[in-house]
Order: C-alpha cells, then sequence, then structure tokens
C-alpha cells in the first residue's frame, strides 16, 4: 500500500482532485470566502490525517508541482506585456502605489509585533513576509530570524491574500481595477496574484508587475524597520 | 511538438534568470528575474508571444493550482507556529489589509492628481 502511495503520482493526482473539488464547492456556494485553493489545501491535509499517510509520501509528488512556480511566477511577464498599454500610462501611480504599500507593510508589521509583545527574533522573520518568498528568506537571514517562519507567513499572508482580494475593493471602495491589482501585488505576492488573474486581466497584470516593484521597495525600506 | 518547445523556451529563461540572479551582488529571485527578462524580450521584439503560447496560458490559467503544495507545507512547520499562532494570523491578516488600502490608494490618488495636471495644462 505506501509503496504506491510513494509514487510521485500520488501527490499529483490528490492535488488535482482536491483543486477540482475545491472549485466546484467554489461554484456551488457562490462566496469568495468558499476559496477553492484553502479548500483544496484543507482536502490534502484533511486526507494525508485521515488514512495516516505521511507528508514525505505527498511531497514526492507534489515537488513536481512546486518546480512549476518559478516559471509560472516568469511567464507572468506575459500578462502585463498584453497590458503594456495600461501600464504605461499609470506608470507613476503603480510605482507609488506599491511604494506606499511597501511601507504600509512594513511599519504595520512592525507595531503590531511590539503591540503583541513579539521579540525581536520573530520581527526579523516576519519583517519581509509581504513579498515573494526568496526575497523574504534573505531578509530574514539578513535580520538573523529564523526562515522557517518566514516562509509560513509569507504563505499565509498569500492566502490571506487570496481570500480577501474581491473583498477588500468593497470595503475600501476601490473601483478602478488599476488599484485594485496594485493593491492584491503588493500585499499578498504570486499567491494573491493567482487570485487577481481570475478577476480580469488588468487586475492580473498590475498585480503581478507589482510583485517585482513591492519586492525591490522592501529589500531598500526593510532595514529602516527593523 | 510545439507545447514541448514552448515549455523548453520557459523553463530555459528561468534557468537564464537563475543564472542571472546568482551573479547579482544582493539577492533577488531568479523567477522575478526571468519575468522581467521575458517582459523585456517580448517589447523589444525579441521575441514573440507565440514563442510561449499555449503552454504559458496553461500555466496562467491553472496558477491557483501550483500553490497547493506550498499551503500543504504550512503542517511541516507546526512546531514553530504552534506557540504563536494566534498572534501570527493578526500580524499577517492585519498587514495585508493595511498594505492593500495602502497601495490602492495610493493608485487612486496619484492617477487623480495626474489627470488633474494633465487638465490644467490643457486650459
Amino acid at each position: 500500500m505506501l509503496e504506491i502511495l510513494s509514487s510521485p503520482l500520488f501527490g499529483i493526482s490528490l492535488s488535482i482532485v482536491a483543486f477540482r473539488i475545491g472549485i466546484w464547492v467554489n461554484r456551488k456556494l457562490k462566496t469568495p470566502l468558499a476559496n477553492p485553493l484553502i479548500i483544496a489545501m484543507l482536502l490534502v491535509v484533511g486526507t494525508l490525517a485521515v488514512f495516516d499517510i505521511p507528508v514525505e509520501a505527498y511531497e514526492e509528488g507534489s515537488s513536481f508541482i512546486l518546480m512549476f512556480l518559478s516559471p509560472v511566477t516568469a511567464v507572468l511577464a506575459l500578462t502585463i506585456y498584453r497590458q503594456r498599454k495600461t501600464l504605461m500610462s499609470n506608470f507613476f501611480p503603480v510605482l507609488l502605489g506599491t511604494l506606499a504599500g511597501s511601507l504600509a507593510a512594513l511599519a504595520t508589521i512592525r507595531g503590531s509585533c511590539y503591540l503583541l509583545g513579539l521579540d525581536r527574533t520573530i520581527l526579523a522573520s516576519l519583517l519581509s513576509k509581504s513579498v515573494t518568498t526568496p526575497v523574504a528568506i534573505a531578509l530574514t537571514e539578513q535580520f538573523g530570524g529564523i526562515p522557517a517562519l518566514t516562509i509560513a507567513s509569507t504563505i499565509i499572508t498569500g492566502l490571506a491574500g487570496n481570500l480577501l482580494a474581491p473583498v477588500l475593493p468593497k470595503l475600501f471602495h476601490i473601483k478602478d481595477p488599476v488599484a485594485h491589482g496594485v493593491g492584491i501585488g503588493s500585499c499578498s505576492h504570486a499567491l494573491g496574484t493567482s487570485k487577481a488573474l481570475e478577476i480580469g486581466e488588468i487586475e492580473g497584470a498590475m498585480s503581478s508587475i507589482s510583485i517585482s516593484l513591492s519586492a525591490i521597495w522592501t529589500v531598500l525600506l526593510a532595514p529602516l524597520f527593523f | 511538438m510545439k507545447y514541448l518547445t514552448q515549455l523548453a523556451i520557459i523553463f530555459g529563461l528561468c534557468l537564464v534568470g537563475d543564472l542571472i540572479s546568482s551573479l547579482l551582488p544582493f539577492a533577488f529571485p531568479g523567477s522575478v528575474v526571468s519575468m522581467l527578462l521575458i517582459l523585456l524580450l517580448l517589447s523589444t521584439n525579441l521575441m514573440k508571444e507565440q514563442s510561449l503560447g499555449e503552454s504559458a496560458d496553461f500555466m496562467l490559467c491553472n496558477m491557483t493550482f501550483f500553490f497547493i503544495p506550498p499551503g500543504v507545507s504550512i503542517i511541516r512547520y507546526m512546531d514553530i507556529i504552534n506557540s504563536i499562532w494566534w498572534q501570527l494570523l493578526v500580524v499577517n491578516i492585519v498587514s495585508v489589509i493595511t498594505c492593500f488600502a495602502a497601495a490602492s490608494w495610493t493608485v487612486v490618488l496619484v492617477s487623480r492628481a495626474q489627470k488633474a495636471l494633465q487638465r490644467r495644462r490643457h486650459a
């Protein structure tokens, strides 16, 4: 039994089936809170727990999916290219929007770590968590934080962005798709961007370019908040 | 064969991105370097959209799917998260909301200011 489970095909199939169910539930319930990604994730974790399957067996297959994350991020260039006119006519709003987003994220993390009484090592691990994982880990190492905590926080942040992306514009009365996209990309990197692509072409493109811009701003500004 | 060629081009450009990233004097991810590199190649007409074609669109259409494994991997970090899980959730969710609000409202305000400036110039 375990031999079949440790085939890479197991992890891949389980992920696809879980994702299909996630999309199906989302369509049935018609609410953004029934997020397909979070449902799929819980289904995978639940299946592993119920049948007492080790995570390592799942990772045999999931590592193949993981390998695609870098190419998927790279081809986001295509969505930006297709919306290059929108980007050029909104160059300064996008540039300054990602700057404001990065500053707000850094200030909030610093402030809330202080209010919640979290120590400096935790602050060092969380400060960079709004940006794409490789940059976040590099900054954590520079500040002397715990990389594993950064990875977990980057994923939690991305999931929160993915979940809240359809709801936040209503809360803050944002009607402009450019503003919506920049907001998603700044606060929740590629994970939120995958939701922005589902919302619209302009949202997806602006969210994509914001991944790289907010990463640059955060690298430059994070030391000021530590 | 067409799809394989497209995949080879995408993977090849990712490898170039990783190479450039490893040569940079500061930490910047290869995937983002590749994204900017592809954008540069497309804008300068050195590469056509069709070179990435259906394979790229397949990845983009199903992008969310590729985040299931990192999502599941959170359970690996449970022993670190356990003691501070609610604080972690508060910091992460609050900063997502403030960051979104600051970024999107800045875009709205700056583009309004830009339009006002243009109108004044034309008047």
